[in-house]
């Protein structure tokens, strides 16, 4: 199942991370690889390593030893992974973590900086484009803390879009949203991802979440414990219960 | 949205205390630009004087710190004053003198005294010409033994004097018959009478404490023409064959050795380097905190994918706003305050309204290195916060 970098859109082979402190193996070689447009799950018992994963897969921290692939490009030699990081990935986060001195345009503005757009009137237009895509263009000149919780998510989603990303990484997106607006925010995400032909990564403790995925990966104790299908994580769930 | 957009919004979010930074800052940057203004113009007046009365040469004691410590041998003067190559010659007697503006009601009654700046004048100085008479006549030879004297609008203004009105010097009671308006500060506020008399009254016959000189200039080469007169000058001897004890300067070098004119102005700076250092203080206070309060923005930030430079460019971004604000409030502040001061009858005419537009842009530049120095810091603390671990501050 597991080819190599080279046939995956991101790849992490053997990847190990271990806390400051060194008492704690966040990561202990763990090997995994996202294909274009593919919808992964990452799930498991809080403190198994997902959102260590996440942080590694993501380039906001560096493996203690491994290495992550992106496109088959080894991620170790990137000169600028903070452009890497601002044009090819699109974060989206439990807490939305939106900035409250700033409208909801402003907010799906702030990663253009580092995109494509180059003038103000190009990032002000595709953050109408994006706010429209999410249903938010009504809400365009409204801060935070004038949105409900469900429409913030979808400004954070229409963020993480600036910049048209080829992989959508999203911790615990509907951690902080009613069943409702969870809702409603798994089906844009999903909507989104097989629309843009994105490669969405989520960490989730939620099997409704997880569910939706082409790929579901289980970890414990900072490794990968099984890696398949929805439907293969249901039988196993099953068979566990009994 | 532009990048500055961003960078002002940041700095609305805490409007009180966006106000009171730049509030401290402006009183810093307020005060360095009216002292080193106020120290300006004591020297911006005086080569002025120099300047449009066409004076070539300075004579002071040497050695004297300014013209108010200077004694020179009157002969002196009358002896330059014989050479073929000099134009005119103006000698003054200069002092603080204690003045009453009132007589005695009764013997029990002493008047309230005060100090006023004296300038005692040969009838003949040139620079009686450019003096505007506001009310009364010119001091003229005629007026000797009889205890006239001029003074000047800031002068009459503040004590409510007049034509026709006394004022005791020394114990003399002098009769005001003319007042004038100078283009030099000084000079407005002070008090204007006649040498000999003034120098019998002080028990300083025969003394000046300074004088300047024209130069007849007939060649091409006039600067050569007055550092020939300049020696001949030096040259001079007394009755007892010794060489006089004046220095001879030409006015810019005279002033660049003013040792009260460098006092002003070195204190104008310890003042405005004291309240600078208050400045960058309270910039890095206030840019600290702000840091401190939006650790975990930052992290966003550097996970969608701002570099470090750009973190950085935003806190000194917010650093010079807030310092230009205040160089902007400062300055306004600043020249009120001047001219507000020039019209006090407490400074009685030794301050100038109005600073000098290269000290404003002196005090520009200087809050710029402030809103740096301040910023530069919490900015680089910025930069260095680590996504994952800012994203998780809380």
């Amino acid at each position: 199942m597991i080819d190599g970098p080279a046939t995956h859109l991101l790849f992490a082979l053997n990847v190990c991370k271990t806390y400051p402190d060194g008492a704690v193996h966040a990561l202990n070689g763990v090997t995994l690889g996202v294909h274009e447009a593919e919808h992964v799950a990452i799930t498991g018992p809080s403190g198994c390593g997902k959102s260590t994963l996440l942080n590694l897969l993501g380039v906001l921290d560096r493996p203690d030893s491994g290495e992550v692939y992106f496109r088959g490009e080894a991620l170790s030699t990137c000169r600028d992974l903070d452009r890497f990081r601002a044009q090819q990935i699109g974060f989206v986060f439990q807490s939305f973590f939106l900035l409250p001195t700033l409208t909801a345009k402003e907010n799906v503005q702030v990663p253009m900086f580092e995109g494509l757009p180059r003038s103000a009137r190009e990032r002000a237009k595709k953050a109408d484009e994006l706010l429209e895509l999410v249903g938010m263009a009504k809400r365009a000149n409204h801060r935070p803390m004038q949105l409900s919780v469900g429409e913030r998510q979808r400004i954070a989603l229409a963020r993480a879009l600036a910049n048209d990303p080829a992989l959508l990484l999203a911790d615990e997106p509907t951690g902080n949203l009613d069943s409702e607006n969870a809702v409603r925010v798994l089906d844009l995400l999903t909507t989104l991802q097989k629309e843009r032909r994105l490669a969405l990564l989520v960490v989730t403790h939620s099997v409704e979440v997880a569910e939706r995925a082409d790929r579901v990966v289980r970890m414990k104790d900072g490794k990968v414990l099984d890696d398949g299908t929805a439907t293969k994580l249901h039988q196993g769930q099953a068979m566990a219960r009994g | 949205m532009h990048f500055v957009t961003f960078i002002l919004k940041n700095l609305t979010r805490r409007p009180t205390r966006t106000a009171l930074t730049v509030l401290g800052l402006s009183v810093s940057v307020g005060s360095m630009i009216a002292l080193l203004g106020i120290s300006e113009n004591f020297r911006d007046s005086m080569s002025d004087t120099f300047e449009k009365r066409g004076v070539d040469l300075v004579g002071v004691a040497s050695g004297a710190a300014d013209q108010l410590s200077s004694e020179v041998d009157e002969a002196i003067v009358d002896k330059v004053r014989e050479m073929p190559e000099v134009a005119g010659v103006d000698a003054a007697l200069v002092e603080l003198s204690e003045m009453t503006l009132r007589e005695p009601r009764d013997e029990n009654d002493t008047p309230p005294s005060s100090q006023v700046l004296v300038q005692a004048w040969l009838p003949d100085n040139f620079g009686y010409d450019d003096l505007e008479i506001r009310a009364g006549r010119k001091l003229s030879a005629d007026d000797a033994g009889q205890f006239q004297c001029m003074v000047g609008y800031k002068f009459s203004e503040n004590n409510n004097k007049g034509v026709g009105d006394t004022i005791t010097i020394l114990r003399h009671k002098f009769t005001i018959v003319g007042v004038f308006k100078s283009f030099n500060l000084f000079e407005n506020g002070c008090i204007l009478t006649l040498l000999k008399e003034y120098q019998e009254l002080s028990g300083r016959k025969q003394k000046v404490t300074g004088f300047s000189l024209r130069v007849k200039k007939t060649s091409p080469n006039p600067d050569a023409e007055v550092e020939s007169v300049r020696q001949k000058i030096l040259a001079l001897t007394d009755k007892d064959g010794k060489p006089y004890r004046v220095s001879i300067e030409r006015p810019q070098k005279y002033l660049d050795n003013a040792v009260h004119l460098k006092i002003t102005k070195a204190m104008a700076w310890i003042v405005s380097f004291v309240a600078l250092f208050i400045g960058v203080i309270s910039m890095l206070n206030t840019m600290v905190m702000s840091v401190l309060e939006r650790t975990q923005e930052i992290g966003i930030l550097r996970a969608v994918g701002w570099p470090r430079g750009r973190i950085i460019r935003m806190v000194l971004g917010e650093a010079l706003f807030l310092g230009m604000a205040a160089a902007l409030v400062g300055a306004v502040g600043a020249i009120v305050i001047t001219h507000l001061l020039a019209q006090s009858p407490k400074v009685n005419g030794f301050i100038e309204g109005g600073i000098a537009p290269w000290v404003v842009v002196q005090g520009f530049a200087i809050t710029i290195v402030i809103g740096v120095l301040g910023g530069a810091y919490p900015a680089f603390r910025a930069a260095r916060l680590l996504p994952t671990e800012a994203i998780r501050h809380d």
